[in-house]
């Protein structure tokens, strides 16, 4: 059934290239009896953003948590710098240069915001257990000031902050981590328009360092096209688009999605009245 | 706004002390020192012989063997969990420790071995609870029963004389301490010196280390600290391994001093909640992601204070259980109005 509904014209093959960092081919992840990918395959280039779109619920976000090493692939095969990329936990992708801000943001209110930035590879004095705090405020402060982040005090309890300043702190912890290849899972969610530029500028400039190849789920088209090298579109678990975004448009995307509702609602028509048909009539 | 400049130096003054105040008071610790510190002067004026020699030393029996239980559990408290089995293994590791010293290992390899033995028991409860997600409350409760019911099948019921404790020469009638019993809970000093030394180093370990952190983290979002990449389920085992062994010390320490092994469940389950409301008077909440161990201490050393006041008032020992009901809904009252006002200022 669900074959049926992806036209064969947007189902695309991964093009390998030798400059790609990153290569993921044909996995798949169910949850019991909820397939989330079916057959996904894609690629990232050095220092490309590439933006992910699709609708709720097809997949995204279990895609990302799948090459950020929070979950394992049910099948399919994945390669980081040309070497195979089996992550078993979040903290082996990271030493692997993999690095990831959820959709959730993975803050913990308890905890101050520089404690946040650097939960799970923070900086300890020398040979003792004990964690050097003055470093983490201090490189805390670097990064937040970097990205024009202004928050007075970094020892205060995450849940005090707001929404945008939360979100900022996430991404800070993300993009200033040692990491050559960042998945950012909806980093403007919580944003208002000022924080939300300030992010994008931030992704701009790292850009344009080259240093950081980004996968990036994005729901605003204008921030896509403003921002990504290329686009991703899943669809019911599967790549269904792939192409730069000079090659395409708000409109085409949004084509594409509103032709996947016009489909959904035809299925679900055609379920209806095949389910009608089948009831037998009462005499 | 135009006021002159020496008339506003006065208030300021007056706002830094009244901001130092608030700072203190709104600390986690802060509400229950103050209690603490009314309740001394209280027994101090009403009880002349409460500030001698003799009644400080029998108050440290009530409260240090206590603080040491405490800093465990209070580590699995900011887990989000509980350690019911810390009254099993109180009665349960004087026992191990006899057995094992019976055997003829000497005294303190005997004591390692049950100190191992206590990890294991911690061990097992942790892996029930972090790799079969069963509820800590029902784990430890069967460890509790458990852990109760072989120290009387063991024992068959009978009080034992602790080896390597104080004993009587029979010619002089004389108590004769060893080093081991010196060292390890007759010594007068001793389980102060032992709660203070792990109550220094649980602190430390809370604020200072990854250890303490991700507790933290665990404790109060369990998915955000798996997705950063703690290793919630090793975090949790560590901390119910740490919080078996330091009950275990507890009562290998109140057996020397003792110097019997007395297999009572029901007093050891009195332990256990006393030990939890030392936690819980101290600051450290049910909720998990956030408690603190020198809270722990004071939480004993109140609960100390009022065992020991209310006994030398001669006071009933039926009002000093309904004391000490009131004092917990007291210091929780407490708590829960500080934490609000904490938030509110903006203190941390």
């Amino acid at each position: 059934m669900a074959d049926q509904a992806i036209p064969a014209e947007h189902i695309v093959a991964p093009v390998a290239a030798p400059d790609d960092v990153l290569r993921v081919e044909h996995i798949a992840k169910s949850f019991g009896p909820v397939t989330a990918l079916r057959d996904v395959s894609l690629h990232l280039k050095k220092g490309e953003v590439l933006g992910l779109l699709g609708d709720n619920g097809a997949g995204k976000s279990t895609l990302i948590k799948t090459i950020c090493g929070f979950q394992n692939a049910d099948s399919g095969k994945m390669w980081l710098h040309g070497e195979p990329y089996e992550p078993k936990s979040v903290d082996q992708a990271r030493l692997l240069g993999v690095d990831v801000v959820y959709q959730d943001l993975a803050l913990i209110d308890e905890l101050s915001v520089y404690q946040n930035m650097f939960l799970c590879r923070e900086p300890r004095h020398s040979s003792t257990p004990f964690l050097d705090s003055r470093r983490m405020k201090r490189e805390a402060r670097k990064a937040l000031d970097d990205i024009g982040i202004n928050l007075p005090r970094l020892d205060v309890p995450v849940a005090r902050l707001s929404g945008g300043q939360r979100q900022s702190i996430a991404v800070a912890r993300g993009v200033y981590s040692d990491a050559d290849v960042l998945l950012l899972d909806e980093p403007l969610a919580a944003m208002g328009a000022k924080e939300g530029a300030m992010i994008l500028e931030l992704i701009a400039r790292l850009k344009e360092e080259g240093k950081l190849s980004m996968i990036m789920i994005l729901h605003n088209y204008v921030h896509v096209l403003e921002s990504c090298d290329r686009v991703n579109m899943i669809v019911d678990g599967v790549i269904a688009l792939d192409k730069p975004t000079a090659e395409t448009s708000v409109d085409e995307l949004t084509e594409i999605v509103v032709d996947e509702y016009r489909r959904a609602r035809l299925a679900a028509q055609a379920e209806e009245a095949a389910r009608a048909a089948a009831v037998p009539v009462e005499d | 706004m135009g006021a002159p400049a020496r008339k506003r130096e006065v208030p300021h003054v007056a706002a830094t002390a009244w901001d130092l105040l608030r700072r203190f008071l709104t600390m986690r610790e802060g509400s229950i020192i103050v209690v603490t510190v009314v309740l001394v002067v209280y027994f101090s004026v009403t009880v002349s012989t409460f500030f001698t020699g003799p009644n400080l030393q029998t108050l440290l029996q009530y409260f240090t063997w206590l603080a040491i239980m405490a800093a465990g559990e209070v580590f699995l408290m900011i887990n989000g969990e509980i350690d019911l089995s810390i009254g099993g293994v109180y009665l349960f590791a004087p026992l191990i420790f006899y057995e094992v010293h019976g055997g003829g290992i000497p005294l303190l390899p005997s004591l390692i071995i049950t100190m191992i033995v206590c990890m294991v028991v911690g061990l097992v409860n942790g892996l029930i609870t972090a790799v079969f997600n069963v509820n800590s409350f029902i784990t430890t409760l069967g460890t509790l029963f458990t852990l109760q019911g072989l120290t009387l099948i063991i024992s068959h019921a009978q009080n034992l004389e602790m080896p390597g404790a104080p004993s009587t020469d029979p010619n002089t009638g004389a108590s004769v301490i060893g080093t081991f019993a010196s060292v390890f809970g007759a010594g007068t000093y001793s389980e102060l010196i032992w709660a203070l030394i792990v109550i220094f180093v649980m602190q430390l370990a809370l604020t200072r280390t990854r250890w303490g952190l991700h507790t933290i983290a665990v404790g109060s979002n369990r998915n955000a600290a798996a997705e950063a990449g703690i290793k919630v389920r090793w975090v949790l085992i560590r901390n119910f391994v740490v919080c078996s062994t330091f009950a275990g010390f507890g009562g290998v320490l109140e057996a020397v001093r003792s110097s019997s092994i007395t297999p009572d469940p029901s007093a050891a389950n009195s332990i256990l909640l006393y030990a939890i409301a030392a936690a819980v008077i101290g600051g450290t909440g049910l909720a998990g992601g956030s408690g603190t161990i020198v809270g722990a201490l004071i939480g004993a050393l109140f609960l100390g204070i009022l065992q020991d006041g209310l006994a030398i008032k001669g006071v009933n020992a039926n009002y000093l259980v309904f004391y000490l009901g009131l004092a917990i809904l007291l210091a929780m009252g407490i708590n829960v109005y500080v934490g609000r006002a904490r938030r509110k200022s903006g203190l941390g």
